[in-house]
């Protein structure tokens, strides 16, 4: 893609989100969403292939339909409260309705079918902005809405991606697709808790981007989408095999990575709260998710897996592929967790 | 306890930084002076504890475990030496980080002062023991081990988690020094009730609880030398530390709640003591073994009587020694004939008489014999459990002469009778292992001499 309309195609993007992120006029959010996802479509064809148009046209029509779906709740706040500024929604029916659209924009469980497929037809980069930055416009609104949300409907909503996330991607062997249901299980944690305390949806969504990006920009280094090339890193790459295998530990919540941040967190928020067998349930089903990132690491740090002798005797040249930020990234993603009293700061 | 942990943390860049012929030696040594440090914690206060800092502490119940924790570094090191050798420089250095590494957080969670400090690095011991026993071990089931290592520990612990704070939030703080300050009886109700289970769950599953035992003969037998040493010597018995620190909490609802787990761990220290008189493995044997001397510790701990306190403390110090020292001396063997099959390296009294006196010694200990420190343990178990309910002893002595079975089936196997044809061209003993030999055994008898400083807080 030429560089001045790949420059217009992102600032369109970020300037989409930051509108979402920054109005108090519902029409305005919506209008940002509609930028962002209009924005967003080339990125994803950027390879022009039919799979990739198939990935775009599944992200816009499920996109829309959550755009509809949030003026339509919009529209019905307005109708009884009769403003348009973001505040406590008093009537039921239009918060079902935004957290619903909402939920369909992030990908949380029962709308989380189109992730897996989206995530499987695009190219590295562009699944990365969208498990990542794409998150963060629904995830702002989620905050600012919280006091009004219904908490049955969105702690099922999570229980159910936490449990479609460490499922789904139990049978899969394709990166992407992997990385796809990590993004749903993740967003299950963080959905789990917004009614609760949001602030640690905050602290959850920022963790999660950050491995997110470590992990996706350490696949592109070896432009590997399959669990086979993966497995061939140890020649060309040999440290970063190791933090393949710290990230996919984090990425999983195990002490004492970041990646066990959130889950303590929000495990301490939902006990306060009363609730012991959400939080139980939700943290032995990670350990779905725990399985299948092993698994990864098995194949690709622990052991050879079975590879032809040419794949065994390859050089190791220079990095020439850009990692922007990539030791920063790691760092943080898997190092954090003694600055956790920190967190005190957030009251 | 900061002279502990600082210079067990500069141990990692002394390893990537030495010479190449001196990554070895200097390791062990500097290991071998931490330990020299931790000793001094061993001088306890009759009535208290010490308290280093706001996050750390140790009792005499945390002491004599640091101190077998920091003693068993250099060991693992002398004892990995052999099977590495031929491995790069960089894959000797990781492997020795990560043992380094494992160690460190087996001091911090043994001196941790706080509930969840506690926990979280009880779970991050998994980590370097995960990827000792798949990176570096043998045989290709070493992947179903590690897993089956990691997820049987991640689900016990879990609901573990939970637990801690949800009394956390209930209670104000999981300081130990304050907790036995506010504790409060917890009467029998079914949300308790699950309570307990959460809270001891984790440490069964660790220990292990016969039922749960399913990971230790694969995570055992799989691992490599350095692997099987600090997995049987001191990660069983965080499990018992863990047990034992939070039963505190649990009166007394444990009264209650501790049949079901005293049946399985009655039967099953005798079905796992006489699964070792059929095993044809070596390793699993003593893994078994393991299994058996833990679930009397389980017993002790969940008897909760003064005798049976200083008992599974005594034991648990005892049982890390042995065990380790048989672990070492099956690798010796399993170095020069690679295989685990006892029955291929028979009859080795005449060929190595030194480490036949080795093993003789070992498994005279791990039928706890008198003076060791493995009898007293084991006899006030048997006396606190009798006192307990007077029936058990008849399984208490079927246990008994069980252990002296297999511990002499063992013995009598790999060291009498007649050697095997093809094993006269095996190399004589290193030097390297009759050192560690000793330094397994040294304190093992020295401590029958003044057990004192491994009985407990309740001395």
């Amino acid at each position: 893609m030429k560089p001045p309309i790949l420059i217009i195609i992102m600032a369109t993007i970020m300037t989409g989100t930051m509108i979402v992120m920054l109005s108090s006029h519902w029409l305005l959010i919506w209008i940002g969403f509609e930028m962002n996802m209009l924005a967003i479509i080339p990125i994803l064809m950027k390879k022009y292939n039919p799979r990739a148009m198939e990935a775009s046209t599944k992200y816009f029509l499920t996109q829309a339909t959550a755009s509809m779906l949030l003026m339509m709740g919009v529209t019905i706040n307005l109708l009884y409260s009769g403003q348009w500024v973001v505040s406590k929604i008093s009537n039921p029916i239009a918060s079902i309705m935004m957290t619903t659209a909402l939920t369909m924009k992030l990908g949380l469980s029962p709308f989380h079918f189109w992730v897996p497929e989206v995530t499987q037809g695009i190219t590295l980069m562009s699944g990365m902005i969208l498990l990542t930055w794409q998150k963060i416009a629904p995830m702002s609104i989620l905050y600012q809405i919280s006091p009004s949300i219904n908490t049955n409907l969105l702690m099922l909503m999570a229980l159910t991606s936490v449990l479609v996330g460490g499922w789904g991607g139990l049978n899969q062997t394709q990166l992407r697709k992997i990385m796809a249901y990590s993004s749903i299980a993740h967003m299950g944690w963080m959905a789990a808790i917004i009614t609760y305390n949001p602030t640690m949806m905050v602290l959850n969504l920022t963790l999660y981007i950050l491995m997110t990006l470590s992990t996706f920009m350490l696949f592109m280094l070896n432009s590997s989408t399959t669990t086979l090339s993966l497995s061939h890193m140890w020649n060309k790459f040999p440290l970063i095999t190791s933090m393949i295998l710290i990230l996919m530990l984090s990425l999983g919540g195990l002490p004492p990575l970041s990646g066990f941040i959130p889950k303590w967190m929000i495990i301490q928020e939902l006990t306060k709260n009363n609730m012991i067998i959400i939080p139980t349930l939700m943290a032995i089903t990670a350990l779905l998710n725990l399985y299948f990132y092993l698994r990864l690491t098995y194949s690709t740090a622990l052991t050879m897996f079975p590879s032809t002798n040419n794949m065994k005797m390859k050089w190791q040249f220079e990095y020439t592929k850009k990692a922007t930020l990539l030791p920063p990234l790691i760092i943080t993603s898997t190092m954090l967790l003694p600055l956790t009293p920190m967190l005190s700061v957030l009251d | 306890m900061l002279k502990i942990i600082i210079p067990t943390i500069m141990l990692i860049p002394l390893t990537w930084m030495s010479k190449p012929n001196m990554i070895w030696i200097n390791t062990t040594t500097y290991g071998l002076l931490i330990s020299l440090i931790s000793l001094f914690y061993l001088n306890q206060p009759n009535d208290n504890t010490l308290n280093s800092s706001l996050m750390f502490f140790s009792d005499s119940l945390s002491a004599p475990l640091l101190a077998l924790t920091t003693w068993l570094l250099p060991l693992m090191l002398m004892a990995s030496q052999h099977h590495l050798s031929k491995e790069p420089l960089t894959r000797k250095k990781l492997y020795i980080s990560m043992l380094i590494l494992l160690q460190l957080f087996l001091i911090m969670t043994f001196t941790a002062s706080e509930l969840i400090f506690f926990y979280i690095l009880f779970e991050a011991t998994l980590i370097p023991t995960l990827i000792i026993i798949t990176r570096w071990g043998n045989q290709t089931e070493r992947l179903n081990a590690g897993l089956y290592f990691l997820f049987y520990t991640l689900m016990g612990s879990l609901p573990l988690l939970v637990a801690l704070l949800y009394i956390h939030n209930f209670m104000g703080s999981l300081n130990f020094l304050m907790i036995q300050y506010w504790i409060q009886p917890l009467p029998n109700s079914w949300s308790n009730i699950f309570l307990w289970l959460a809270c001891m769950m984790a440490f069964m599953v660790k220990m292990p609880l016969y039922g749960l035992h399913l990971w230790l003969p694969k995570a055992h037998v799989e691992a490599p030398i350095a692997g099987s040493m600090v997995l049987a010597a001191v990660l069983l018995k965080l499990g018992g530390y863990g047990m034992m620190r939070i039963t505190t909490l649990l009166n007394p609802l444990t009264n209650f709640m501790a049949y079901p787990f005293m049946m399985l761990s009655l039967w099953g220290m005798i079905m796992t003591s006489s699964i070792c008189l059929r095993q044809t493995d070596l390793k699993s044997l003593i893994a078994y073994s393991s299994v058996s001397h833990m679930a009397l510790v389980i017993v002790a701990v969940l008897i909760q009587t003064p005798w049976s306190y200083m008992g599974a403390t005594a034991l648990m110090i005892a049982h890390g020694l042995t065990s380790s020292m048989l672990f070492c001396l099956a690798n010796s063997n399993y170095e020069r004939i690679h295989s685990r099959t006892m029955i291929l390296a028979r009859g080795l009294q005449t060929l190595l008489p030194l480490m036949a006196a080795w093993w003789l010694l070992a498994s005279l200990t791990n039928l706890a014999l008198p003076p060791t420190i493995n009898l007293i343990g084991e006899l006030f178990v048997v006396m606190s459990s009798f006192s307990w309910s007077n029936i058990t002893i008849i399984l208490m002595g079927i246990n008994i002469i069980i252990t002296a079975l297999y511990s002499l089936y063992m013995l009598i196997t790999t060291q009498r009778g007649k050697y095997s044809h093809h094993i006269k061209n095996i190399k004589p003993s290193f030097t390297r292992e009759n050192a560690l030999m000793t330094l397994h055994l040294l304190p093992l008898l020295l401590l029958s001499l003044n057990p004192k400083i491994i009985l407990g807080p309740i001395y």
